[in-house]
């Protein structure tokens, strides 16, 4: 049996609120798969609807080929790490590892053998004695994963095991997850509300919003093609215009946003003169020059910034009254060019539309990361 | 203690408190057990005889205890059968306290165990009288047992140890499905999901992670259902028989019948021990310290 993990059309109904819509996907053997998503979209009931704690309303659910409708969770190929870990507190480092080989009946020596293997592959190699109690939070962590490798699944769940740590911590166990990833082979299912963790790590995304599935991709064809608003919006930052189609030349349209000067993207998919759509530019696309530099088409008054290590944010109040936000990188500010990015002064702004996206319709009322989460619990 | 007393309320009002809580413990709990200690180390005498020369300290009433083979039989049968009853108390409970904690929406909880407390509101003695109404030889129980064929005749439920086992568990369950529940309600459900997810069945899920961890409630429960049991008066008195007598019987007519209330306060005093007995062994077998019990 490979770690092939199938979806199809399988749904989760509670009562008369659907957590999960129909869904279908295929995740493939070996691979590291990231659910991406605001709290409250279904990412835990989709997961546990694999390690079979919940079973579907609907649908089916297949590991390796093999229909895992009547297969209870202690039988499934699956292991899952608990968004808090849930060791058992009662027993030490070795008994936890040795916790699930105990119960398949393989005897002390080689579970000793064993357990010792992987306190090594995790980097916590003579820590088996200890009490759980006695570790740290990145301890923990490790011996949690060697604990779900003891079973030798073939697809490993992952509930937000990374949140529970401090930034740089978090970010070291993201590579040695990827490193334990690629040396075992074993198909990880990840979920995070964190879209680093998300892009760093996977071989592919699966973004989500309310139940449904919005895009499956690999991290850089989610950035720079996100399909619909939401990824748009939630994968990065995102300036939103929306308008209506004026021309349409090859790839690239033509918007009228109401602002002075028309814009211009790349069309991901057919558009007609007329419809209505919406461009987005990334805070990173902006060319931010001094108000007395007319070469750039937009005019706009710095309302905030925000420092944030190699580059600035600035919140620019277009003259239409619309904010658009803009990185600078550093660099810039300290040429000489710097009294013209305080707040309060006006300024001058571009892009380039060859980098930037435009999608057909009109996303009203939801426009952010948060507008997505109100809508997802309202 | 003090000092947090102190803190709070000032000298005056401190002293007062601990002074009431004193003479509270003296009077009400260590000199009444004192004196009854003190009895059961003196013969019976006429209040004439008091501290005469008769009024000596003595073993007699514990020498007549050791020497009544019935008495005996009757004490080693009342820590059987204690045992038993807080057995199958907990054989009973723990599913209970488990579906209560674990499994049960909240609302389900909040039915059931207003289903389980209401009866306690009543008296122990009508609940056990109803046991006595339902165990009679022409009850419902028989009733029911007849029209569905599983006897042809009659069983005498209160002839032996069977009525007095099921009137007990009933009577005390509350105070070990309390402890149970309060102690796997507090176990991490996650921890569960765990043990299944790694492969365990329910059988090993609970050997390993939920009795474990319910030890602590497991404990308290089982003492306080022993202890119940084994001083219990009135069960054994309305669903027993005179086979099925129970210590505290024993007791009750040294007091009442005999009118020798130093040799029942010297039974009194051997059940006590008993009872603290049990405690230890107990504490000791789940490996919990009287912390953990407190809890
Ligand atoms: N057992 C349940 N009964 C009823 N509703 C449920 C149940 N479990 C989950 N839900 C609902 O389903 C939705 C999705 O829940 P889920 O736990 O999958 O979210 P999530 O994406 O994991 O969120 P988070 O990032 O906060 O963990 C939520 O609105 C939640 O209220
Ligand atoms: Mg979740």
């Amino acid at each position: 049996m490979d770690g092939r993990v199938n979806l199809s059309q399988v749904a989760m109904r509670f009562g008369d609120f659907t957590a999960i819509q129909p869904t279908s996907l295929e995740i493939a053997s070996g691979e590291f798969f990231s659910f991406l998503g605001p709290s409250g979209c279904g990412k835990t009931t989709l997961l546990n609807m694999i390690s079979g704690f919940l079973t579907p309303s609907e649908g089916l659910v297949a590991i390796g080929g093999v229909d895992m409708t009547r297969v209870p969770v202690n039988r499934r190929p699956t292991a899952m790490i608990f968004q808090n870990l849930a060791l058992f507190p009662l027993m030490s480092v070795y008994r936890n590892i040795e916790f699930g080989l105990e119960v398949r009946g393989v005897d002390r020596k080689k579970r000793r053998e064993k357990a010792d293997e992987l306190l090594d592959l995790v980097a916590l190699g003579g820590s088996g004695d200890k009490p759980v109690a006695e570790l740290s939070g990145g301890q923990k962590q490790r011996i949690a994963i060697a604990r779900a490798l003891a079973v030798e699944p073939r697809v490993l769940l992952l509930d937000e095991p990374l949140s529970a740590l401090d930034l740089k911590l978090r970010q070291h166990m993201r590579t040695e997850l990827k490193a334990i990833q690629r040396k075992t082979g074993i198909t990880f299912i990840y979920i995070t509300h964190d879209q680093g963790e998300a892009l760093t790590m996977s071989d592919r995304v699966a973004v989500m919003c309310d139940g449904r599935i919005q895009q499956v991709a690999d991290p850089m064809t989610l950035y720079r093609q996100p399909r619909t608003d939401f990824v748009a919006g939630f994968v990065g930052e995102n300036n939103r215009f929306p308008g209506r189609v004026t021309a349409v030349d090859g790839g690239m349209v033509t918007l009228d946003a109401g602002l002075p000067a028309p814009l211009r993207g790349a069309a991901a998919s057919p558009l007609e003169p007329g419809d209505e759509a919406t461009l987005y530019v990334r805070p990173e696309q902006w060319r931010v020059g001094s108000a007395s530099d007319s070469s750039l088409p937009f005019g706009g008054v710095i309302q905030a910034e925000h420092f944030e290590g190699a580059w600035l944010t600035l919140e620019i109040a277009l003259e239409q009254g619309r904010t658009v936000r803009a990185h600078v990188p550093q660099a810039l500010e300290s040429d000489g060019v710097e009294s013209s990015f305080k707040v309060g002064s006006a300024c001058r702004l571009d892009y380039s539309p060859r980098g930037t996206l435009v999608l057909p319709g009109v996303e009203r009322g939801q426009s952010d990361e948060e507008g997505a989460d109100v809508a997802a619990t309202a | 203690m003090w000092r947090q007393l102190h803190n709070r309320f000032g000298l005056p009002l401190t002293m007062a408190i601990v002074s009431l809580m004193g003479i509270w413990l003296i009077v009400m709990v260590l000199l009444p057990q004192w004196q009854m200690i003190d009895y059961s180390f003196h013969p019976a005498l006429l209040p004439a005889e008091r501290g005469g020369a008769k009024d000596v300290w003595s073993l007699t009433n514990y020498a007549t205890f050791f020497r009544n083979e019935i008495h005996l039989a009757i004490f080693f049968k009342t820590i059987w059968s204690s045992v038993l009853v807080t057995t199958l108390t907990l054989i009973v409970s723990y599913p209970l306290a488990y579906y209560l904690a674990k499994v049960a929406t909240p609302g389900q909880a909040a039915l059931c165990l207003l289903l389980l407390i209401i009866p306690f509101w009543i008296n122990e003695i009508l609940r056990t009288f109803a046991w006595y109404i339902i165990f009679a030889f022409r009850g419902p129980l028989n009733e029911l047992l007849l029209a569905v064929g599983l006897i042809d005749r009659p069983i005498r439920f209160l002839n032996g140890d069977t009525g007095v086992l099921v009137g007990m568990v009933y009577a005390y369950i509350l105070f070990m499905v309390f402890p149970l529940y309060n102690a796997i309600e507090s176990l991490d459900t996650n921890q569960i999901r765990a043990a299944r997810d790694l492969g365990a069945g329910w059988g090993r899920t609970h050997r390993r992670i939920v009795i474990p961890h319910a030890k602590p409630g497991i404990a308290t429960g089982c003492i306080m259902t022993f202890m119940l049991a084994a001083g219990s008066y009135a069960v054994p008195a309305l669903l027993g028989s005179p086979g099925s007598r129970w210590f505290t019987q024993i007791i009750y007519n040294w007091f009442f019948e005999g009118g020798d209330w130093n040799q029942g306060a010297a039974y009194a005093f051997l059940l006590l021990v008993l009872c603290i007995v049990f405690v230890t062994v107990i504490m000791r077998i789940f490996k919990v310290g009287l912390g953990d019990i407190a809890k």
